[in-house]
């Protein structure tokens, strides 16, 4: 039988490595495999501290995308509270992605453009309960 | 009719306002009538939400319009199927059906419990009233699904979105319904548990089969909604770690862990405070996931939009909850103590101790994560999202420490394990471990974690296999039989221990099919008529595009040419759907072909009819099926865990030794044995199949059959095979020189000599004997059966028992009904 004493250190030891594991992992994921969620402009206002970073980026296909001719490469602008910058992608695009539709864009901001990584485009519907992309969509619970 | 469903729904609320309060008063007065009118006034609510549920599927229906929720979800065009399935596709009917559930959950658990834990009942009653008055309260104050248009009412509806338009939809979210509410009556009797302080096994025992009923089901939930994802949504996968995933996911961990806490409690009277906390924490999870989808506060696909007031209102009642269980907890913690302590490390206990916090950590990490958005945007003003990748990476360690605990279990003695013990008990499964490891890594999979996997499910499989043998060889000893029929006994003897053991299995078949992950390929790529490309071991070539309509869609599809090997393996059509008036949301139609050893997954992405020139994204996803079968045998573990004593000792009573075996192995030889030789059925999917032109020939459709052999009967209207097209086109000659419906279907008998080219035989003479067998034999089956069972249970002298029988069978009895519960 332990005593209270010895009961009591047990269990602060173990609230202790648990909490230091959990902070371990708020900071392994602040650090590399977090994407912070950012409206165009938001990025656009100072885009070199974004260069880089891994971001999803909200905003609204302004005009229609380029396809480049008998590939799967897209160039669009992406635009957002006045603000637009272009985009790239290579890959196969949500059947809703087209000029004017809402996109959640994953990836990184280079100088030259805002590179989407693979699968990295979400397209929004317009209503509710109605599913995004075909990418990872499902409505109505 | 709209305001019938609001009055009741208001009712309910003061009902249960009355149940709650009566029962409480009941209890603290030990009035037995007050409690027992709380109990009717419960049962009255329940009847109620019958009835309002009747309403607006009535409304459903009949199409009834005025009712917004009703012209949201549905349209005149909607197949009734889905008219009523649209009863749970928005948030205001999900709530009423979560009602309806909880109250007839309630009624059926306290109708059950009324005698044997009458103490508890009086607290049950209340809680569950409780609950059920914060979602009427939500739907009084807020998300009324009977709320109508104030001026004018719409012609039409707007239509369930395509997209839910199949049959997952009418299944998977009432499975995760049930799962979820199942889990306030473990809530419920944990609360009347601690409120009465009546700590011990009592309440367990009275919540251990809803448990396991709310756990199936939440199981099968969670699985058609990957199912029903991978298959229809054409992303290649079936778990994104989305939030409303991750919402189901959070209490299927703490209640997997419940179910396996309580083990130790009965068997060591520990564990206590670890049973109540993951009951509450379970139910509160529950809650949660309601609130995290409905609220808005994260970001999801599947969401709802964002809500704040039901945030805030969810927020409260959560709180409460916590604040008002734990309260409890602490309050009767002195009555929680447990009797014993911690032997050793090395024991069983100390297993489910370790399974306990490692199932807490997941729930807690997938929470933590899931809510990393909203925490990181309040603490840091940034909101950072996670992506599926890292949890993949956290949860893999996760799943494989579970994985290896599952082995170790069973294989560690209670209290304390001796060196002889482990190296008995440790010796074959370690071996077979070590064999696969040795065997994965030779033929190439990387330890990493495929490799790992594999050779803790040989460890996992191993140990359950040892268990089986050896319970078999001493009932085998003990009652001189078969080994087949000391298997059936051995189950028969302990149903949740054998039951538990058959649902590793189908844990450890799961785990084989996510190891499978591990060597995932995908590829996207343009490809021109003709082209082909390799992808793994198939070599696709696309042959063409086609575009077809049905009346009800227009669908584009490819023809992929398959082959592995040189040989034609199959042919694969992969396309695109895009129903009317929803032309913007197309439907992906994926094409599969499914293996034992993996899936080969076609889907379409954008395409040019005139040059034929389409992209596609391939997948080959190994090992995939093992999951689903693995969640098929965790079913049938689940259901023998969790049959009835009574059940079993009637039906074993005064039945010969060797009468289950016999039976059994007659039941797999048919089952197993028979196999269907079904030829290749040759489908045109680009078959436009015409819309018929008069009410007759649409008839006619439905009533004649195509007789093409390969598809299983189909209504001429649905086959899409040449023979049927050409009846389609008899008919629609028919009906246009004008033949009337007694002499096209006279036709048809005379071309094909008999009857059986009509759907359903004519309703007439001799034919009204066929329409009358099936019942009639069914009538026939039940009397012989029932008739049997009666003359057997009157048996007065005990059939030949080889088992040595003790001279006082009350005392066997009494003794059964003890050792059932130690497992």
């Amino acid at each position: 039988m332990a005593t209270p004493r010895q009961r009591a250190v047990r269990i602060i030891i173990t609230a202790v490595v648990l909490l230091g594991a959990f902070s371990t992992l708020f900071f392994a994921m602040a650090q590399k495999d977090a994407q912070f969620y950012k409206h165009v402009n938001e990025v656009m206002a100072s885009p070199t501290q974004w260069y880089g970073k891994n971001l999803q980026m909200h905003g609204f296909v302004d005009g229609e995308p380029e396809q480049l001719p008998h590939t799967l490469r897209y160039r669009f602008h992406i635009k957002n509270g006045g603000s637009s910058v272009l985009a790239t992608y290579e890959g196969l695009v949500p059947d809703t992605f087209k000029a004017g539709s809402e996109v959640v864009l994953t990836g990184q901001l280079q100088p030259d453009g805002f590179h989407v990584g693979p699968n990295g485009i979400m397209a929004k519907c317009p209503s509710k309960y109605t599913p995004s992309d075909g990418a990872a969509a499902r409505g109505g619970d | 009719m709209a305001s019938l469903g609001t009055f009741l729904i208001l009712a309910a609320f003061v009902t249960a306002s009355g149940a709650c309060a009566a029962c409480l008063a009941g209890a603290r007065r030990q009035n037995r009538r007050l409690v027992d009118g709380g109990v009717g006034l419960m049962h009255v609510v329940t009847a109620m939400m019958l009835v309002a549920s009747a309403v607006i599927v009535h409304a459903f229906v009949t199409e009834d319009y005025r009712i917004k929720y009703v012209q949201h979800y549905s349209d005149e065009v909607q197949p009734m199927f889905f008219k009523l399935a649209s009863y749970w596709g928005g948030l205001d009917g999900s709530i009423m059906f979560w009602v309806t559930l909880l109250a007839i959950f309630g009624s059926v658990a306290v109708y059950i419990n009324r005698e044997r834990y009458r103490l508890l009942i009086p607290w049950v009653v209340s809680v569950i009233s409780v609950v059920e008055m914060f979602f009427l309260f939500l739907m009084v104050v807020h998300n009324n699904p009977f709320e109508t248009f104030l001026t004018t009412t719409p012609a039409t509806g707007q239509g369930l979105n395509p997209l839910l338009q199949n049959y997952y939809m009418a299944i998977h979210p009432p499975m995760l319904y049930l799962g979820f509410v199942g889990m306030t009556i473990p809530f419920a009797f944990g609360m009347a548990a601690l409120a009465t302080g009546q700590l011990d096994d009592s309440w367990l025992r009275a919540v251990r089969r809803w448990t396991m009923l709310a756990w199936l089901f939440l199981t099968v939930g969670l699985t058609l909604g990957a199912l029903w994802a991978y298959e229809t949504l054409g992303w290649g996968g079936y778990w994104g770690w989305d939030p409303v995933e991750n919402a189901g996911l959070l209490p299927w961990f703490t209640a997997t862990a419940f179910l396996h806490s309580v083990m130790v409690q009965e068997r060591r009277s520990m564990l206590k405070i670890w049973n109540v906390s993951l009951v509450i924490v379970t139910f509160f999870l529950t809650i949660f996931g309601t609130f995290m989808t409905r609220s808005g506060v994260v970001q999801s696909v599947h969401a709802f939009g964002e809500d704040r007031q039901l945030a805030w209102m969810f927020t409260i009642f959560m709180i409460a909850t916590l604040v008002g269980s734990f309260s409890l907890v602490i309050y009767r913690l002195p009555l929680l103590r447990a009797r014993n302590e911690l032997d050793s490390w090395v024991s069983r206990e100390a297993a489910f101790l370790a399974n306990n916090w490692v199932l807490l950590f997941a729930a807690f990490f997938v929470l933590f994560a899931t809510m990393f958005p909203t925490l990181s945007e309040a603490v840091r003003g940034e909101r950072l999202t996670v992506a599926s990748d890292f949890f993949n990476k956290w949860m893999t360690p996760v799943g494989l420490v579970l994985l290896f605990l599952t082995g170790v279990g069973p294989l560690l003695a209670w209290k304390k394990s001796t060196l002889t013990n482990l190296r008995m008990q440790f010796l074959w499964p370690v071996a077979a471990t070590v064999a696969t490891a040795a065997a994965t890594t030779l033929v190439g999979i990387g330890f990493w974690s495929s490799g790992l996997c594999f050779a803790l499910c040989a460890f996992v499989t191993m140990t359950i296999l040892q268990e089986f043998w050896r319970g078999m060889r001493v009932r085998q000893s003990a009652t001189r039989t078969d080994l087949f029929t000391a298997l059936v006994g051995l189950v028969a003897r302990s149903r949740r221990r054998y039951g538990g053991y058959i649902v590793h299995v189908g844990i450890v078949l799961a785990f084989l099919g996510f190891a499978g992950n591990g060597s995932k390929q995908d590829l996207e790529i343009t490809l021109k008529p003709g082209q082909t490309v390799t992808l793994g071991a198939f070599n696709i070539r696309y042959v063409s595009l086609s575009v077809s309509d049905d009346g009800q869609k227009q669908i584009v599809t490819a023809h992929e040419d398959v082959a592995s090997g040189g040989k034609h393996v199959a042919d694969l059509y992969p396309g695109k759907s895009f129903f009317r008036n929803h032309e913007s949301e197309p439907v992906s139609d994926v094409a599969m072909r499914r293996s034992v050893s993996g899936d080969l997954y076609l889907v379409l992405g954008g395409y040019n009819v005139t040059t034929q020139e389409a992209e596609f994204k391939m997948f080959i996803n190994p090992l995939v099926n093992w999951i689903w079968l693995g969640v098929a045998v965790m079913i049938i573990g689940t259901v023998i865990a969790f049959m009835p004593e009574r059940t079993f000792s009637f039906a074993t009573a005064r039945v010969p030794a060797g009468a289950a075996t016999t039976s059994l192995i007659l039941l797999a030889v048919l089952v197993g044995g028979a196999t269907t030789v079904r030829a290749q059925h040759v489908e045109l999917p680009n078959a436009v199949i015409v819309p018929p032109k008069s009410p007759l020939e649409k008839e006619m459709q439905s009533r004649i059959i195509c007789m093409c052999g390969t598809c299983g009967r189909k209504k001429v209207g649905e086959c899409t095979c040449t023979d049927a097209a050409a009846m389609r086109e008899e008919i629609a000659q028919l009906t246009a020189a004008g033949k009337s419906r007694d002499e096209i279907i006279q036709y048809f008998i005379d071309k094909y000599g008999s009857q059986e080219v009509l759907s359903q035989p004519i309703d007439r003479g001799f034919n009204r004997l066929a329409w009358l067998f099936p019942y009639a034999a069914g009538l026939c089956g039940i009397l012989v059966v029932t008739g049997t069972a009666v003359r057997w249970s009157h048996r007065a002298a005990p059939a030949a028992d080889p088992a040595p029988s003790t001279a006082d069978p009350a005392l066997e009895s009494r003794l059964d009904h003890e050792l059932e519960d130690l497992d």
